[in-house]
């Protein structure tokens, strides 16, 4: 059994092609990050741009749930989002911030290319993007930064749609990004809330403006950079999703990624404290950290919260794999469970790294021991999901009918 | 408006040198810390923008010397009733700019405490070290090695383990100790270190108090080889490395007091130690406050500042609250080591348990404050821009050193529980 295999999950939601890829995932996390980090220590970027080549082209992430049709692998069906669970949780054991790159592009792709509503305008247009066999489609999402407030304002006229925003702060990848997936308010719908829309944006469109990288807390695949669309153009077809449910759709996706990448974290930061439980020996009392009481118990609540995170991203992912049964990923009701999930989950990191920090003390401080990276990580999960405050609006709205914004 | 000096600080037991010293530390770090400390993080092996503030503050301004007698050109606040208070409100001060800088300013004075505060002075040493920091404009650093390869919680679990797990030794050859080990993670450590203040053994294994020796070595001294500076979460203004001490050869007189006496008042250092951690952290929240109100009150949400939304609004009180309480309890707990005419030594039992207790419900609180003030800034709570994800990074450690939670857990429990075994 491998060490996280212990942690419980719905096996038989698997396909034998999402085992297989975990395995090769996993392979993929031991040898090229996990194995070289440590030569790499003071210069751990170096060891992402091949790794990712390695992932997203080699392996061939980005054309997953991309369209046979379009140059993919054809796993375009919402079934993907449990191949998408089982596939984030290796990635980011080995590292978060990769993952977080791939949520992003696979929650883009949810929205532009699902089986049966496929976009074939956008399809055809990130055809070259998503099916290349050597361009990294490093994809940056533009979100409301607090709740249902776009960052971005969209205007179609004459067939085209024109963003606009100002300094707008992505999730991630300003810097690189090969495609924009920018929601925008203006998609002008009556309805109220409803007119919100999602544009993907070609990097190489007119208008886009990007600033300097900036510095952050973690996340070191990710050069973020703040970034300005002036009058942006893009056909009226690359809209990708048009109104609330589909863009939370889109997010929901998000959310399942978020939430699976913090889970792989917590693999990493089990198997580090795990070392160090097994080995490490409070010499005044005789004990290895795992045998004292005190310690043990805090080791315990970092197993609960893996554990019990692990489980609900796993029925997140049957969720949303399951329209048929469940309803649409951005049906209010999956939304709000996706933004609960990814929310319970990352705050549950928090607590679970933080406590096995404390057990190893400064080896938990020291980049050496590696666990400080997933902490830094895994909180700029937590952060990227907005304040909480405003999130339990959504949840009070949905269970209560709470008017409350 | 409100600002940071609205949190209470208990107004009747200040120092007599509060207002001057705080005026003069808050322009320092106003002026030399707080713009430049974003690039920290990067300059953690050169301290090329460290090192200039650092000058300023401890070498110009003097705050190297505030220990010292003054008639060796010291400032004497080691013999006066005030000099707990008026540390934390210096380290609080420090920290508010960048907790790193906040211990390694308040760990020049850390082994010095030893030799320099009453009723413990020890002459003979004050004058032998003085020079070292008296006597330049350049910063000086002390360091206090106690950590080892196998763990630096049972060294400091001195009332259960009592030294029997230190494997750095100290053999009296003559009129010389001879210290043989291997230390790491002090603070001032990574190559900067003048002065070592080292925990040693005279006799490995041994839990006699009288073995425990604390013995300062002069960082030029043959055999004192120390590392580079470690690469960790944050505290970039720290720098911390390997010690190796082979054969190295000390005056006798440099063990600093004696059989029995170096435990004792290596006690008083660790409830120290405890206390200064609240006033790294209280400093830090202070900031932290700043850059948030600044935030939450540019920051618009359907068409209000952000902290006029209700349920962020009770997010910013509950942070507001810990900023105040850690404040008050950070303060009694300086003047309870003032006052020990009142409170006992403060090296006693009932001190040292007390400021454990402190040190960790700190800890505790910011590690929640720090994470919730990220989490309202979005996004941007992430970004070096807003400054709290330092404060978060550097934070975690005051949380984890001196033992961490477990010990402070064990030693809260065993004096209000009397526990015999814990
Ligand atoms: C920035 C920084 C500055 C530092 N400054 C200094 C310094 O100035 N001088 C110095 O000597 N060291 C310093 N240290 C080291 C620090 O004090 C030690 O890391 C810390 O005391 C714990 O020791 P350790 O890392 O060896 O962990 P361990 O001793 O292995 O302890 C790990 C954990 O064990 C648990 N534990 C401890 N005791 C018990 C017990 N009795 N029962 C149950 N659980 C227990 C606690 O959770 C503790 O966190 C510094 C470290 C850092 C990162």
């Amino acid at each position: 059994m491998s060490e996280h295999e212990i942690f419980p999950c719905m096996y038989e939601w698997l396909t034998d092609m999402d085992v297989s890829l975990a395995g090769n995932l996993r392979r993929w996390a031991d040898n090229e990050v996990m194995a070289r980090r440590l030569e790499l220590k003071e210069s751990y970027e170096q060891l992402l741009e091949p790794a990712m080549r390695q992932l997203f082209l080699e392996i061939g992430l980005q054309r997953l749930l991309w369209p046979e049709k379009y140059g993919g692998d054809g796993h375009n069906s919402p079934k993907a989002a449990v191949t998408m669970v089982a596939a984030l949780e290796q990635v980011s054991r080995g590292d978060t911030s990769i993952a977080l790159l791939l949520s992003s592009m696979w929650a883009l792709q949810s929205c532009m290319a699902m089986e049966g509503k496929e976009n074939h305008e956008a399809c055809e247009a990130f055809a070259e993007l998503f099916g290349s066999q050597d361009t990294l489609a490093i994809t940056s999402l533009v979100l409301p930064l607090f709740r249902d407030e776009p960052q971005a304002r969209a205007k179609l006229a004459k067939g085209a749609w024109s963003v606009e925003a100002k300094s707008a702060r992505p999730l991630a990848s300003g810097a690189d990004a090969a495609v924009f997936g920018v929601l925008c308010s203006g998609a002008g719908s009556d309805i109220p809330g409803d007119e919100v829309c999602v544009i993907a944006l070609p990097a190489a469109a007119k208008g886009i403006k990007r600033g300097k990288p900036f510095l952050k807390t973690g996340m070191a695949a990710d050069r973020n950079a703040p970034v300005s669309f002036d009058k942006a153009k893009a056909p009226e077809g690359l809209c990708v999703a048009r109104g609330l449910e589909a863009c939370r759709g889109m997010l929901s996706w998000l959310y399942l990624g978020v939430a699976a990448s913090t889970v792989g974290a917590l693999f990493a930061a089990y198997e580090i404290l795990k070392e160090w439980g097994d080995n490490r020996v409070i010499k005044g009392k005789g004990q290895t950290f795992k045998n004292n009481p005190l310690t043990s118990s805090v080791m315990a609540e970092v197993a609960r919260e893996i554990s019990v995170s692990r489980m609900l991203t796993c029925d997140l992912g049957r969720v949303l794999s399951e329209p048929g049964i469940y309803g649409p990923a951005g049906e209010e009701g999956n939304f709000v469970l996706a933004e609960m999930v990814a929310n319970t989950v990352t705050l549950s990191a928090e607590k679970a790294i933080g406590g096995a920090m404390e057990m190893m003390a400064s080896a938990g401080y020291a980049t050496e021991w590696n666990l400080e990276r997933y902490w830094r990580d895994t909180k700029t999960l937590q952060v990227c999901l907005g304040p909480y405050e405003l999130a339990k609006m959504d949840y009070a709205r949905y269970f209560y009918q709470s008017e409350a914004r | 408006m409100r600002t940071i000096d609205d949190f209470t600080r208990p107004l009747e037991y200040l120092s007599p040198m509060d207002a001057p010293l705080r005026k003069v530390v808050r322009e320092w770090a106003d002026n030399e810390v707080i713009p430049h400390r974003r690039k920290f993080d990067e300059d953690y092996e050169e301290h090329k923008l460290i090192e200039p503030a650092f000058d300023k503050l401890m070498g110009e301004y003097g705050m190297q010397r505030v220990l010292f007698p003054s008639d060796l050109g010291g400032w004497g606040m080691g013999g006066s009733n005030y000099f707990a208070t008026a540390a934390y409100m210096l380290c609080e001060e420090v920290s508010r700019a960048d907790s790193g800088m906040g211990v390694a300013f308040a760990v020049v004075h850390w082994p010095l405490l030893l030799i320099c505060v009453e009723p413990h002075v020890n002459r003979e040493l004050c004058e032998e070290f003085a020079p070292i920091f008296c006597s330049t404009t350049k910063a000086r650093f002390a360091a206090n090695a106690m950590t080892e390869p196998q763990g630096g919680a049972d060294i400091e679990n001195m009332d259960i383990v009592r030294g029997s797990t230190i494997q750095t030794t100290a053999v009296l050859d003559g009129d010389e100790w001879v210290i043989n080990g291997h230390k790491l993670w002090p603070t001032n450590s990574g190559g900067v270190c003048d002065l070592f203040g080292v925990v040693c053994t005279t006799r490995a294994g041994s839990n006699d108090p009288d073995d425990f020796a604390f013995i300062f070595v002069p960082a030029d001294t043959p055999g004192v080889t120390q590392g580079p500076p470690y690469q960790k979460a944050g505290m970039a203004a720290d720098k911390n490395g390997d010690i190796w001490f082979e054969n190295v050869r000390v005056p006798r007189p440099y063990r600093a007091h004696g059989p029995g006496e170096d435990l004792k008042y290596f006690k008083e250092m660790v409830a120290l130690g405890n206390t200064m951690s609240v006033a790294f952290a209280g400093g830090a929240l202070l900031n932290v406050y700043e850059r948030l109100y600044e935030f939450v009150t540019e920051t618009t949400y359907k068409g209000q500042p952000l902290k006029e939304h209700d349920a962020v609004a009770g997010v910013l009180a509950d942070i507001a609250t810990d900023i105040e309480v850690i404040r008050v309890v950070g303060y009694q707990n300086a003047r309870m080591l003032d006052r020990t005419d009142l409170y006992g030594p403060r090296w006693g039992e009932e001190l040292v348990a007390k400021s454990r207790a402190y040190k960790y419900y700190t800890c505790d609180r910011a590690m929640d404050v720090t994470g919730k003030a990220m989490n309202l800034l979005s996004n941007y709570g992430a970004d070096r821009d807003w400054d709290i994800e330092k404060h978060w990074r550097d934070l975690k450690i005051v949380q984890l050193w001196l033992g961490g939670k477990q010990l402070g857990q064990a030693e809260v429990a065993r004096f209000f529980f009397d526990l015999e075994t814990v």
